[in-house]
């Protein structure tokens, strides 16, 4: 019942977010296809709406498959620092000017991209220092690198000019403000392949949700697949973030989300997150748009005030006595 | 058939294993004091730790052998299993024994099913099908851990401890299920349980200092066993047989 309910809500919302906002559109106006309305609608909201969809797919997929290769359900590439990674790699481009093309992918979305993949391979070759069961450790150094290139941000900003200061603090707070459809298209096709990695080794990750040694006994290439579908990840991570800037909490709260809906084993729970996690982040960006403020609240600030508290439940219900 | 040669296992700055040579024929059982290497030596076997040395299966190097072959050739049984999937039920458990066996990128074939199925059957756990792992007590956890090897039908049955954490009655069920399975499965036994090794009743490899030194029936001898456990023996405790 309350999933019918959830799913309902979910889609209701889906269907009107495109006419909220700071100009709320009618049904009939955008119809009119020489209306400023209707441009909104196609050029603004849609592109929009559809970008949304596949940024919260990614978020939401990436947090479970990090969830479920290191068997613990606070790793997301949000709290390992691969999100910070990519902020500072956007960050870089940003400050050094670099905002040419290369193939379709601005240098921004690049250097976002070299971000959180040097961070990942940073992460594997510090683990390969821990114990194979120590994942906890490894979440430390995640957030020590964040940490880390919080810092290294800081050093940006004191060398950046105001304008480029105002562009990297509105980044850092995560925007969904896109125009156009190349992003979205982009951003579609990342979703559609990790979507399809993810499903393509859904059965090397129901053996590796159980345990690294087990899945390797049973025949699994556990070192190809948690590298190939980290890789893919950090990648659809890595544009997501250099376009939109930071959105976390997504994958650390939507995965929880369908576990509790659905407790069922991890390669039946893929379409399901990557859907609720898709329809969950159209929910917060309606949120932000409708919230009355000066102008709309950057996506970031909507995700991470939900997030928070969710995080710390998650802390305590994990350590409670 | 397995062939140890001049295997050497350091973790850290620790020698676990000094130097090992040691050919396995047929079945076995491996004993030794706490930390001697035993259940090391299996995942060198394995190859589930770094070592340096050769082990040969079948003539053939361990490390030569795709990851799907080695888990049809050989399977390891944990003394404890941890899971992080709180959902998965046994049935499911079991049926990922056949990830090996399985060529379609879609759902386990019917015959993979029908084989798990069996599995259960045969060590009478099938009314616990859909129950989840991790509710399982440690005798069941033991039993479904068997069905899984069973399902994945490896030649070479590698048990780590199987009755470490069961009660006298559950280590019989295990204990004549492994019996049993010497049938078909080229058993290796790895255990404290010196009344178990003796009514498995295989070849004795026994580790200490570093070194192994290999046994018949007369391992189970009093003075035997006094001189190599270093302490007395009153009984063997549980009677398996």
């Amino acid at each position: 019942m309350i999933k019918v309910f959830l799913w309902f809500s979910l889609l209701v919302i889906l269907s009107i977010s495109p006419f909220l906002g700071a100009i709320n559109l009618s049904f009939d106006s955008i119809l009119d296809f020489t209306s400023l309305d209707s441009e909104i609608f196609f050029e603004l909201r849609l592109p929009r709406l559809f970008f949304t969809l596949f940024a919260g797919a990614i978020l939401a997929l990436s947090g479970l498959l990090f969830q479920t290769l290191f068997r613990n359900a606070l790793m997301t590439p949000y709290t390992l620092g691969i999100s910070s990674g990519a902020v500072l790699g956007a960050g870089i481009a940003i400050k050094l000017g670099l905002t040419s093309l290369l193939f379709g992918i601005t240098t921004i979305s690049l250097f976002g991209f070299l971000g959180a993949i040097l961070t990942l391979f940073l992460l594997i070759y510090l683990s390969q220092f821990l114990k194979s069961s120590q994942h906890e450790s490894l979440l430390l150094l995640g957030i020590a690198l964040s940490l880390f290139y919080t810092s290294a941000l800081m050093v940006v900003f004191y060398l950046g000019s105001s304008v480029q200061n105002d562009m990297l603090i509105r980044f850092t707070m995560g925007s969904l403000s896109i125009i156009g459809w190349q992003h979205p298209i982009l951003l579609g096709a990342m979703a559609l392949l990790l979507l399809v990695s993810v499903y393509f080794y859904r059965y090397e990750l129901q053996l590796l949700s159980i345990s690294d040694e087990g899945a390797k006994l049973r025949g699994v290439n556990t070192k190809k697949t948690t590298l190939i579908l980290l890789s893919v990840s950090s990648l659809a991570i890595g544009i997501l973030v250099s376009i939109s800037g930071p959105i976390g909490f997504i994958g650390l709260v939507v995965p929880h989300i369908v576990t509790k809906l659905y407790p069922v084993t991890v390669e039946r729970r893929i379409l399901k997150t990557a859907l609720f996690g898709a329809l969950f982040l159209v929910f917060c960006d309606t949120l932000s748009r409708v919230i009355q403020t000066q102008s709309e609240l950057p996506i970031g600030i909507v995700t991470a005030i939900i997030g928070g508290p969710f995080f710390i439940y998650l802390i305590i219900s994990r350590s409670s006595k | 058939m397995i062939k140890c040669s001049n295997v050497t296992c350091k973790f850290q700055e620790k020698t676990v294993l000094k130097n090992i040579s040691l050919n396995i024929h047929s079945h076995l059982s491996i004993l030794g004091a706490n930390g001697a290497g035993k259940s090391t030596l299996a995942k060198v076997i394995c190859d589930l730790v770094s070592y340096e040395g050769t082990v040969l299966v079948n003539e053939k190097n361990i490390k030569e052998y795709s990851l799907k072959e080695r888990a049809i050739l050989l399977s390891y049984i944990p003394a404890k299993l941890e899971v992080y999937d709180n959902f998965i039920t046994l049935e499911e458990f079991v049926l990922l024994g056949r990830f090996a066996h399985k060529t379609s990128l879609f759902d386990y074939s019917k015959k993979d099913k029908i084989i798990a199925k069996e599995c259960l059957e045969f060590l009478h756990i099938e009314h616990l099908a859909t129950h989840p792992i991790n509710a399982l007590s440690s005798g069941e956890t033991q039993l479904s851990l068997i069905a899984q090897a069973l399902a994945q039908q490896s030649k070479i049955i590698i048990f780590d401890e199987p009755t470490a954490n069961l009660d006298p009655k559950n280590s019989k069920i295990i204990a004549e299920h492994i019996k049993g399975l010497k049938e078909y499965h080229q058993v290796i036994l790895i255990t404290h349980d010196i009344a178990l090794a003796a009514f498995i009743g295989s070849d004795v490899a026994f580790i200490k200092d570093k070194s192994v030194e290999l046994f018949d029936e007369e391992f189970f001898q009093k003075e035997q066993l006094e001189r190599l456990y270093e302490v007395s023996f009153e009984s063997y405790g549980v009677k398996y047989d």
